[in-house]
């Protein structure tokens, strides 16, 4: 049995599907590449179980097979190799022999019989009981979506909901929410429907693979209630989704927050930088002193003896307020709002959600930023 | 070079039972476990009973058959921080940074106070005596040029004594001592020095440097330095603390886990009690278990930061169900608090049953101020056996 494929377009199949194999892992198979060679159609898996990648190419090949292929040494192998034809040739003994113009390489395999099944989805238009969705994305948009919203995630297994992105589908159109309990992100895509609305969540382990697999092309999005299926161009990408109820981030959302500040968004990016500097390592506190047309941002350091406060113009309409914050979530959400040129916060009072938001408006989209403060001891 | 005071209460516990009780005075007494029970220690003991060749730290049971005639009591320990506590204030009033090292001994920096105060030695002498005044307590003190010899110092003329070594003098001073005196050598470290033939001091001092870190390592270069009148000459009067631990011994030996499980319970409240007091947050959580047949283990976990009982409980419990698999009787078992950090102040957006506890402790706090410990208990819902 023998077959073969061109280096490069190889390396470049290999290195999509390559951040589906776990890096470690209690069951080793799964360090593996599963090969399925068919009708001259060479497809190859990976999955860590709780996601899944595939894609395929055409190679010269005559019989049909399936094989498991240590995943790390092949792709090393591949990637090192200049421009060339490799030619496969399996052995019955466990061995592949991968030939190019002056070099052999031998590697094992493995029966594909241990290989966990991957999930498939239904072909679309087969008679399945379940109800699967379907949405079309420009890859561009829903990758700009996914930067914007997956820093909010939350890192600590207390939650296992908010360890992930909600994509929420309503009437209003396709919402991306990520918070871990101190800060919030809330971004509405206007023009991407479904036909009924849903929750789902994306671990966030599937959002930093999605990021890396995504192009310009337009992605075709499947959804059940326990997978979620991505396919951009040829790679197909599924991932299980969290079953957990994501906690109600609409009632969270303050009403009531009247005290407008608009500030543009450079200036005060760059200092909160700097404040960075300054707080203390464990809180990170930084003080907002807001009046009619000043902000003073300050921070101190004790134990490290330092201070610094900076002055930045802005239009605030409400009473003064003292309010303190974590300057490293501050740059985070302001760091992800860095395209606009004002942003406006809204506060109600030191201690209650501050909103932060784009001064402008798009016709598209909806992005909305909630940031607890800290208090301050005064 | 520095001049550091180092004040220790003389037979502190005692002295505080003789303030309660001033029949006491003159009598051998020793606070500790109960001799009847046969199990723990001294804690302090009076002079009196030291004739009989008790000293503290003393299995309870042989300093009974050394001295079956003397006063045991079991003591009285909240008297006993808020005597420390008052000691501490008349200190703070004459010295510009103290150090609080146990709950019967405080360090102060005086450097450069010597045209202030005069004489150092009359100085230590006029605190001495306002202590005694104010308190009835008797305590003697050290001076030295640094918090080793300060300590040992204190050690020499007790009790009501006064030692200051001269600037200089400290290799002097230190040269005739036997090794044990300096502070952290246990028996341990004793055997292994008068193994290797070290047996005053001066032996230490004598030896060259590096031939003692290659015996005893980063321990033998500091026992070095502390032989040769070297040791920490800057105190930390602000709260370092690196963690918080509390112990229980059993009286008898007990296999029921549901007591085990209880005394956790009192012990993970003390803890964060002391936690929450001192406005820290804990994220490493450890148990100490001991069996009868005195093999120890020590198991700790992470979490997110905390000063909540349950999640502390609840940690405990994971820690103590998961490794407690012997079927032996336990002797003491015990939790550990570490990697403690300031509270945050950083505020949640979902979490209101986090915002309500926080309330809760508060409430509890303010209340156990007031009226003590024991006033109040926070409960806790057992999580389900096989949790």
């Amino acid at each position: 049995m023998e077959f073969k494929v061109n280096s490069k377009s190889l390396e470049k199949l290999l290195t999509k599907i390559i951040p589906a194999v776990p890096s470690r892992t209690p069951m080793p198979i799964l360090e593996n590449f599963l090969f399925e060679l068919k009708d001259g159609l060479l497809t190859i898996y990976a999955t860590d179980l709780e996601i899944a990648l595939k894609s395929s190419l055409n190679v010269v090949a005559e019989e049909n097979m399936k094989l498991v292929v240590p995943a790390r040494l092949l792709y090393d192998i591949v990637r090192s190799l200049q421009e060339t034809t490799i030619l496969f040739q399996i052995t019955p003994g466990g061995k592949i022999n991968l030939k190019t113009d002056n070099g052999v390489y031998t590697i094992s395999y493995l029966l594909p019989e241990e290989f966990p099944d991957i999930p498939t989805f239904p072909e679309p238009g087969s008679t399945s009981t379940e109800n699967i969705g379907e949405v079309i994305i420009s890859g561009n948009e829903l990758k700009r979506a996914i930067d914007q919203t997956s820093f909010a995630m939350s890192k600590e297994d207390m939650r296992p909901a908010m360890m992930g992105t909600l994509m929420e589908f309503t009437e209003e159109g396709l919402r991306f929410v990520s918070t871990d309990g101190h800060r919030l992100v809330n971004l509405l895509k206007k023009e991407i429907h479904l036909t009924y609305n849903e929750q789902y969540i994306v671990p966030e382990r599937a959002i930093s693979v999605l990021v890396k697999i995504l192009e310009e092309k337009d992605v075709k999005i499947l959804l059940s209630k326990t997978y979620i299926s991505y396919k951009v161009g040829d790679i197909e990408f599924i991932t299980r989704l969290i079953a957990q109820k994501y906690p109600d981030y609409k009632s969270v959302i303050p009403l009531e927050n009247e005290n407008k500040l608009k500030i543009r968004t450079a200036e005060l990016l760059s200092a909160v930088k700097r404040m960075l500097l300054f707080s203390p390592t464990n809180s990170r506190k930084v003080k907002f002193s807001i009046t009619a047309n000043n902000v003073e941002i300050s921070a101190e350091d004790i134990d490290q003896g330092a201070f610094a406060k900076e002055n930045i113009y802005c239009e605030y309409s409400g009473e003064s307020i003292d309010i303190g914050f974590n300057s490293a979530y501050v740059n985070d959400v302001i760091s992800h709002l860095q395209t606009e040129e004002e942003i406006y916060f809204k506060l109600h009072s030191p201690t209650k959600a501050v909103i932060i938001e784009p001064v402008k408006k798009k016709d598209n989209e909806d992005i909305m930023m909630l940031l607890m403060p800290v208090r301050l001891n005064n | 070079m520095r001049t550091i005071f180092h004040l220790d209460l003389d037979a502190f516990f005692v002295s505080v039972e003789r303030i309660i009780d001033p029949t006491l005075e003159g009598k051998p007494v020793i606070v500790g476990a109960d001799p009847k029970q046969g199990r723990g220690v001294i804690s302090a003991c009076s002079y009196e009973a030291r004739r009989y060749g008790l000293h503290s730290a003393m299995p309870i049971k042989m300093a009974y058959r050394l001295c079956p005639n003397g006063i045991y009591l079991h003591g009285h320990y909240q008297e006993y921080c808020r005597y420390s506590e008052a000691v501490k204030n008349i200190l703070c009033r004459y010295a510009p940074v103290i150090e609080q090292a146990s709950i019967d001994e405080f360090y102060m920096d005086f450097t450069g106070c010597e045209k202030l105060y005069g004489s150092f030695f009359m100085y230590a002498s006029f605190l001495q005596k306002t202590i005694w005044k104010e308190l009835s307590l008797p305590s003697s003190v050290g001076i030295g040029s640094n918090k080793t010899i300060a300590k040992i110092a204190s050690d020499c003329m007790k009790p009501k004594g006064i030692t200051y070594v001269i600037p200089g003098m400290e290799e002097e001073f230190l040269r005739r001592m036997p090794v044990e005196t300096i502070p952290g050598v246990g028996k341990v470290t004793l055997r292994d020095l008068n193994a290797k033939g070290f047996y005053k001091i001066g032996d230490i001092a004598k030896a060259p440097l590096q031939y003692f870190s290659s015996c005893f390592g980063q321990c033998g270069t500091d026992l070095w330095e502390k032989a040769h009148g070297r040791g920490i000459e800057f105190l930390s009067p602000g709260h370092d603390r690196k963690s918080i631990s509390k112990e229980h011994t059993y009286g008898q030996d007990v296999i029921d886990r549901k007591i085990i499980e209880q005394t956790l319970f009192n012990l993970v409240s003390k803890v964060c009690q002391g936690l929450r007091d001192e406005g820290l947050q804990t994220s490493t959580i450890g148990i100490k278990l001991r069996y009868t047949d005195f093999i120890t283990l020590t198991r700790a976990k992470t979490i997110r930061p905390t000063s909540d009982d349950k999640e502390v409980y609840e940690t405990v419990l994971q820690l103590f169900r998961k490794n407690h698999t012997r079927r032996v009787a336990v002797r003491l078992i015990g939790v550990h608090l570490s990697k403690l950090e300031e509270f945050s102040e950083q505020e949640f957006i979902f979490e209101d049953e986090k915002i309500r506890r926080k309330k809760m402790f508060q409430a509890v706090d303010s209340l156990r101020a007031k009226y003590g410990y024991a006033s109040i208990n926070v409960g806790v819902a057992q999580p389900s056996k096989n949790a």
